[in-house]
């Protein structure tokens, strides 16, 4: 037996050989599923890993499409802010650009803008918005102010239609008029309105809207107006200082 | 308590309905009237025109009108839809569409009469009234479908069918 154990073959001594053959596949397969259960392992980790990037790349995600939202409105604000500058040039000086922070535009005709006493807002000052006149400044706070829309059934300014000598009252409400005029006068519909200053509010030269349906009425023509601002649609205004002040 | 924290809610939600990212529309919307009809549920009529007088004292605050006129009309509204509500029975959704259409037709109607009587300018017409009607009983209609889902979520039904899923 011994010498059996130490006969040689070329490889060796053929006890060698022999464990060698048996060992060797064992461990190629032990190191294998070692292999296999390190890289599961890694694999695990990695998985576990990646789920977590994904989940804060989501919430991320989630973040920058909130602060893209935000950016998107500020930048719809701004560009009609920069819209509204460029329309009244004229009154960029002392003006105070304010967003709309609240509306009641059907129950009580108003809009709250973010400017106030802190930032030179005066009761009384005309507010434009992209388009026209929106209405007037009727009650003012530190950082906010409100603003009196021309629909309000209270609102009134001194107007005159193109083509029309006579100068009128437009009167706000459900359905906003033009009073004032002599009877008869006729007036095409779609006739821009635009303000005179006589009432001390309104700058002279700003649209307030088109004529609508004209009809006698009594002592004058009442004549509809369609305004030129939507309330609903205005994001930024324009604060005008105090007209009345000025004079 | 819970007509108090309600009309914490309804305070809360007249503002935020207001908030210029919210649709112009539901601008209108009274919420705070709903508070005397959720009132007439428990109280005499005399009771529900004690909470429809606050309501309306809310409102005038809030909407930045002259206080008084509002609330003598919501006070007013209340005790009609407290006395109806008993009247006619009204449960179920019925009862918050019903209630708020009838508080809001109401005490548009007082408050319009009060501001002739005073030949006071208003800051709304008809139209106005029309969309405070339309939104409050929107808002009044959700109310309703939130109280269903309620009592459903609460119900003994669902209860024992969730315990006999289990078996």
């Amino acid at each position: 037996m011994a010498a059996a154990a130490q006969a040689r073959s070329p490889q060796g001594p053929a006890l060698a050989v022999g464990i060698s053959a048996v060992v060797t596949p064992v461990l190629d397969a032990v190191n294998a599923a070692g292999a296999a259960w390190e890289d599961l392992r890694v694999g695990q980790q990695d998985l576990t890993a990646t789920v977590a990037e994904a989940k804060r790349l989501r919430a991320e995600n989630a973040d920058l499409k909130r602060t893209s939202q935000l950016l998107a409105a500020e930048l719809a604000a701004l560009r009609q802010g920069a819209r509204l500058l460029a329309d009244f040039p004229s009154f960029t000086d002392g003006a105070v650009l304010a967003r709309v922070v609240a509306r009641e535009v059907l129950s009580s005709h108003t809009l709250h803008l973010d400017k106030g006493t802190r930032d030179g807002v005066h009761t009384d000052a005309a507010v434009l918005a992209e388009g026209g006149v929106l209405g007037r400044v009727d009650r003012v706070f530190e950082h906010s102010c409100r603003v009196q829309l021309l629909s309000h059934p209270a609102a009134a300014a001194a107007a005159k239609v193109i083509g029309v000598d006579r100068e009128a009252l437009l009167l706000g409400g459900d359905r906003p008029s033009l009073t004032g005029i002599p009877p008869y006068t006729e007036i095409a519909v779609g006739t821009a309105v635009l303000t005179t200053g006589s009432e001390g509010i309104y700058p002279p030269g700003l649209l307030l809207g088109s004529t609508g349906d004209t009809r006698t009425s009594g002592l004058f023509t009442a004549v509809g107006v369609l305004l030129a601002v939507h309330p609903a649609d205005v994001v930024t205004a324009i604060v005008l200082p105090a007209h009345g002040n000025e004079r | 308590m819970t007509l108090a924290v309600g009309f914490l809610v309804a305070c809360l939600l007249h503002v935020a309905l207001r908030a210029a990212t919210v649709w112009w529309f539901l601008g209108a919307c009274q919420p705070l009237l709903l508070v005397p009809v959720a009132a007439s549920r428990r109280h005499t009529p005399v009771g529900v025109a004690w909470w429809g007088l606050f309501a309306g004292i809310a409102i005038d605050v809030l909407s930045g009108r002259i206080i008084g006129p509002g609330a003598i009309a919501a006070a007013a509204a209340g005790a009609a839809v407290a006395v109806l509500v008993r009247r006619f029975e009204l449960v179920g959704p019925l009862f918050w569409i019903g209630g708020a259409l009838l508080a809001a037709v109401g005490s548009e109607a007082v408050w319009m009469v009060i501001y002739l009587t005073f030949n006071a300018p208003r800051d709304h017409s008809v139209l106005g009234s029309l969309a405070i009607v339309a939104t409050t009983a929107a808002v009044a209609m959700a109310v309703a479908a939130g109280e269903r889902i309620v009592l459903w979520w609460r119900s003994p039904q669902r209860r024992r069918r969730r315990e006999l899923g289990r078996l």
